[in-house]
């Protein structure tokens, strides 16, 4: 690796920076999987003993669960990455460097996300369902679905956080906005609680959030739940609000930037 | 290589200025003159509110990631690593994105850390860093890629003695390579070492730019020669100094060097008496700091 593309070379540094954090890395397995049994027992005393509540198998509530935590774990976004040097002024220091400040944000969240893929999703997946039965994939072509539509899914976590970051041009403290885009991510995209059992209304203003087409989507097409138009559909969406929101961030990205150089800081 | 055509920012007011490649440019003048603004307005940072700056050819608001390519700039003001990183992986953050060679990478990086002494700390994560220790490390990482320009801002603050004069070593050899250097600083020793040209702001304005030896003539041309003679008492009465003083066998002359060099008053005098010694003394580029400030407020 004598002249690596730095893109490569950030991911590959973000990936083995991860494994000096032994004890934190086994911790954060421990609570993924502490999550799913606790999720798993409250589901089984709400479903009392029956076998499908709305037409809802617990297999598919399990299921529902199991891969958004396992995927939480994999899609990983530095929410501080850009706040933090906008914060302490070396901002301007990296807008000097010869690299696309986003390109390298991107490629150092994705280097820490494969390895939480490796070394978190799979084990602390493959551990669960030895005592959780879930769905297998409704088709070999619906897995491979399922990969694409969560890579998707990624893509629209990023950007929400992309465009979160980009208000600490002008906020003293996005800690607050990172905090409610958080509660935003974790209850409307499904992880939590599956949408099926929200009620109508609120599946209808969902829908027109990003939210749900971060883990609900990938996992709606995993159990075979979604029509191929459906699917493409759903890809659709996703597409539109990587877009959608890539865009914004960059636009509010063009006027930071030119806070930056009119005022100074 | 630089080019202010009629710029304005904050403080700086129409400000004209040409750097050609190669040149060493002191950048000086009190505190709050426009020192910072000046270099953040040539590597793009700031943008003029009236005028354009040209960098390499390039607008530097513009083509920052262009310029940052084949120049260098170091500012007191902008943290340079980020706190957590090491010395060493910031280091080689910076490999990567210049795709430096390994060799070429690993024989800069040791002599750099040699000369400014950070390789004993460069397992340490930044933050837990002295100011000094810091600085000298963040100065490494700028002239790591051996940039074509060199836009230092205050850079030798907080480094010891021992620092700022490898720090002076380094520049002086990368200035006789061909680098262009624009240096501020309130260190007149420092500017009068490595640079050749003096941009002198005051306020805002361009109070001066040009040749350093030009700039010392016109605002403090006075000099001053100490004379020890044996034998008869020379008469000063009638040579073009400014003033003088008499005591035991010692003539104290001070004069305009714009009028009277000093070889010319020691002739005169050698014809009078004979001379055992003679000590001269130039006016130094802070005093004609201090005299130009003085003068404007006249």
């Amino acid at each position: 690796m004598t002249k690596l593309s730095p893109y490569l070379a950030f991911a590959r540094k973000s990936f083995l920076g991860r494994s000096a954090y032994r004890f934190d890395h086994f911790m954060g397995i421990l609570s993924t999987v502490l999550r799913i049994f606790i999720f798993w027992e409250i589901y089984r005393a709400l479903y009392g003993g029956r076998a499908e509540v709305d037409g809802i198998t617990i297999t598919m509530v399990a299921t529902n669960f199991i891969l958004s935590l396992g995927l939480e774990s994999v899609f990983y976004v530095n929410d501080y990455y850009l706040p933090s040097r906008i914060q302490n002024g070396s901002i301007a220091t990296e807008l000097l460097l010869p690299v696309n400040i986003h390109g390298r944000m991107l490629a150092d969240n994705l280097g820490h996300a494969l390895f939480q893929l490796l070394f978190h999703f799979v084990p602390a997946v493959a551990f669960s369902v030895l005592f959780i039965r879930i769905a297998a994939p409704a088709e070999l072509s619906m897995a491979f679905l399922f990969l694409l539509s969560a890579f998707l899914g990624y893509g629209v976590l990023w950007t929400v956080s992309f465009v979160a970051q980009m208000l600490s041009f002008w906020l003293i403290n996005v800690w607050s906005v990172m905090t409610i885009k958080n509660v935003f991510v974790n209850v409307l995209s499904g992880s939590m609680i599956p949408l099926w059992f929200m009620p109508d209304w609120m599946r209808g203003v969902i829908r027109f959030t990003p939210f749900s087409s971060i883990y609900f989507t990938p996992v709606q097409i995993y159990l075979g739940q979604l029509s191929l138009t459906e699917i493409l559909c759903g890809f659709g969406v996703q597409v539109f609000w990587i877009l959608a929101l890539f865009l914004a961030g960059m636009l509010l990205w063009k006027k930071g930037q030119k806070k930056l150089v009119v005022q100074g800081g | 290589m630089i080019f202010f055509e009629h710029v304005s920012k904050f403080i700086l007011s129409d400000v004209n200025i040409h750097i050609p490649q190669g040149a060493a440019v002191g950048l000086i003048g009190p505190s709050g003159c426009g020192k910072t603004t000046f270099l953040k307005l040539a590597c793009g940072l700031l943008r003029p509110t009236a005028g354009c700056v040209h960098t390499m050819r390039f607008i530097p608001e513009k083509n920052r990631r262009k310029i940052g390519s084949m120049a260098g700039a170091f500012f007191a003001d902008i943290p340079f690593f980020q706190g957590e990183e090491t010395v060493e992986n910031s280091f080689r953050d910076i490999r990567a994105i210049y795709r430096m060679g390994e060799e070429i990478f690993d024989r800069e990086y040791a002599a750099l850390a040699e000369r400014l002494g950070f390789g004993s700390f460069a397992k340490e994560p930044v933050k837990q860093l002295s100011l000094g220790q810091r600085r000298r490390a963040e100065l490494g990482a700028v002239l790591l890629t051996r940039p074509r320009l060199l836009l230092l801002d205050e850079a030798a603050e907080g480094l010891d003695q021992t620092a700022k004069d490898s720090l002076r070593e380094i520049l002086l050899k990368r200035q006789a390579e061909g680098t262009t250097l624009v240096i501020s600083s309130h260190n007149m020793e420092e500017i009068a070492a490595l640079c050749d040209r003096i941009i002198l702001l005051d306020h805002g304005n361009l109070r001066y730019y040009g040749d350093r030896e030009l700039l010392l003539k016109r605002f403090a041309p006075m000099e001053e020669m100490e004379i020890s003679f044996s034998g008869k008492l020379p008469d000063p009465e009638d040579l073009p100094i400014a003033h003088y003083a008499l005591r035991q066998n010692k003539l104290q002359l001070t004069f305009n060097s714009n009028y009277v060099t000093s070889a010319e008053l020691l002739g005169q005098i050698l014809a009078q008496t004979t001379v055992t010694a003679v000590t001269t003394r130039k006016s130094g580029l802070a005093e004609a700091i201090r005299e130009s400030q003085s003068g404007q407020k006249n």
